[in-house]
């Protein structure tokens, strides 16, 4: 009797013992994911001053290394411009806005990078993502008034393309701009930007799409 | 009972604790999160809930925050292609907008254009309405439109759903 009441302490203790562990363990895994969860969640649009190089955003997009989404939209003309087109060119799409203050800053630089790097084989897809009434003649009518009239203030003398907005799932949402990916000869996404940076970051990945 | 015994179930009993504990693991983030993008930079504070006598106009005063780091464009921005911060109440609520006072917005410049001086808000603002209940109780599904930005990127426009009971009396 006294041998079973030992024996049963003993297999009590050691449950509670492996119970504790078990929660401990439980505890600490979560911990963990929710360290990773906060470090995550910043991690994706990361001020580089704390990183010790520059006042420059750095965006990881998951395009990264991948093909570009192919898309085809209409210009200001009506024409329609496919990606597809511009294979063995490389390209830098610029997602912008009327409504963007930083976007207004970033457009001289890329057109002055444009001109510069055209000779090499560089083309510049400026993509508005202002939102349209497509069902509404005389107000798309108007919006497309103002996206040329913001295009032809900034000399954007590349391709301006309208209804970015419906990329918004192939190119990660789209939740802030300028928005910017960068495109080698072969189609695949070489760098990405997300906010305004500068314009030696932008010339940096220009040349990284063109394989320099 | 053989202390074998005793051990080969206390083993299995943690095995089970922590695979339970493993299934419980929280799941990696999405590496598609920004901190830019996700959720409203602004909030809706209060009132929740408001009594005022019914058919005539009667000043509710609404207070809203910014998340820290970002502006919106006042009610009035200085330049055409900007879109302003507005106030609106849907029709057959019971309750109607009269009128809207906006504060005035702040100057504020981006450091690589100090040229162009914007009109914002920043922090906390109130808009100070007037507002026409009929008798009863409405709960009013108000919006406010606004467009964000930080000092280097721009959020699309977007509308909040501003709640509020009005209760006429």
């Amino acid at each position: 009797m006294k041998r079973n009441t030992l024996v049963l302490s003993i297999v009590l203790l050691l449950l509670a013992v492996f119970a504790w562990a078990g929660w401990a363990n439980w505890e600490y895994r979560k911990q963990a994911a929710e360290k990773r969860l906060a470090s995550a969640a910043k991690a994706e649009l990361v001020t580089a001053s704390a990183a010790g190089d520059g006042d420059i955003q750095h965006f990881s997009s998951p395009l990264l290394s991948h093909p570009a989404p192919k898309f085809t939209l209409e210009d200001l003309s009506g024409k329609k411009v496919s990606l597809d087109s511009y294979k063995g060119k490389a390209v830098l799409i610029n997602f912008w806005a009327t409504w963007c203050g930083p976007c207004k800053i970033e457009t001289p630089w890329l057109v002055e990078l444009r001109n510069q790097y055209a000779s090499k084989g560089f083309e510049i897809l400026g993509v508005s993502a202002d939102d349209l009434d497509l069902d509404d003649k005389k107000k798309l009518a108007e919006e497309k008034s103002d996206i040329a009239k913001f295009a032809q203030q900034e000399h954007m003398q590349y391709p301006v393309l309208i209804n970015g907005e419906s990329l918004d799932k192939p190119y990660g949402g789209l939740d802030a701009l300028p928005t910017s990916y960068f495109i080698d000869r072969n189609g695949n996404v070489v760098a990405a930007e997300m906010g305004l940076t500068s314009k030696a970051d932008l010339e940096g990945n220009i040349r990284k799409a063109l394989g320099e | 009972m053989s202390w074998a015994s005793v051990l080969k179930a206390a083993v299995g009993f943690s095995a089970l604790v922590n695979i339970c504990a493993a299934q419980g693991q929280i799941p990696m983030a999405d590496s598609t999160n920004r901190s830019i993008g996700h959720g409203a930079p602004v909030e809706y504070l209060f009132p929740e809930q408001v009594t005022i006598p019914a058919g005539k106009p009667q000043p509710v005063e609404l207070h809203f925050r910014i998340a820290q780091g970002f502006h919106i464009n006042s009610h009035t921005p200085k330049e055409d292609y900007l879109i302003p911060t507005v106030f609106s109440v849907p029709e057959s609520a019971g309750v109607r907008l009269a009128s809207a006072t906006y504060p005035d917005g702040a100057d504020f410049t981006l450091p690589l254009d100090p040229a162009t001086k914007l009109s914002v808000y920043t922090g906390e603002f109130a808009i100070q309405t007037k507002l026409i209940a009929e008798r009863g109780n409405h709960l009013v599904q108000a919006s406010l439109h606004y467009q964000a930005c930080d000092q280097n990127a721009c959020m699309p426009p977007k509308t909040i759903t501003v709640p509020i009971d009005v209760i006429g009396n």
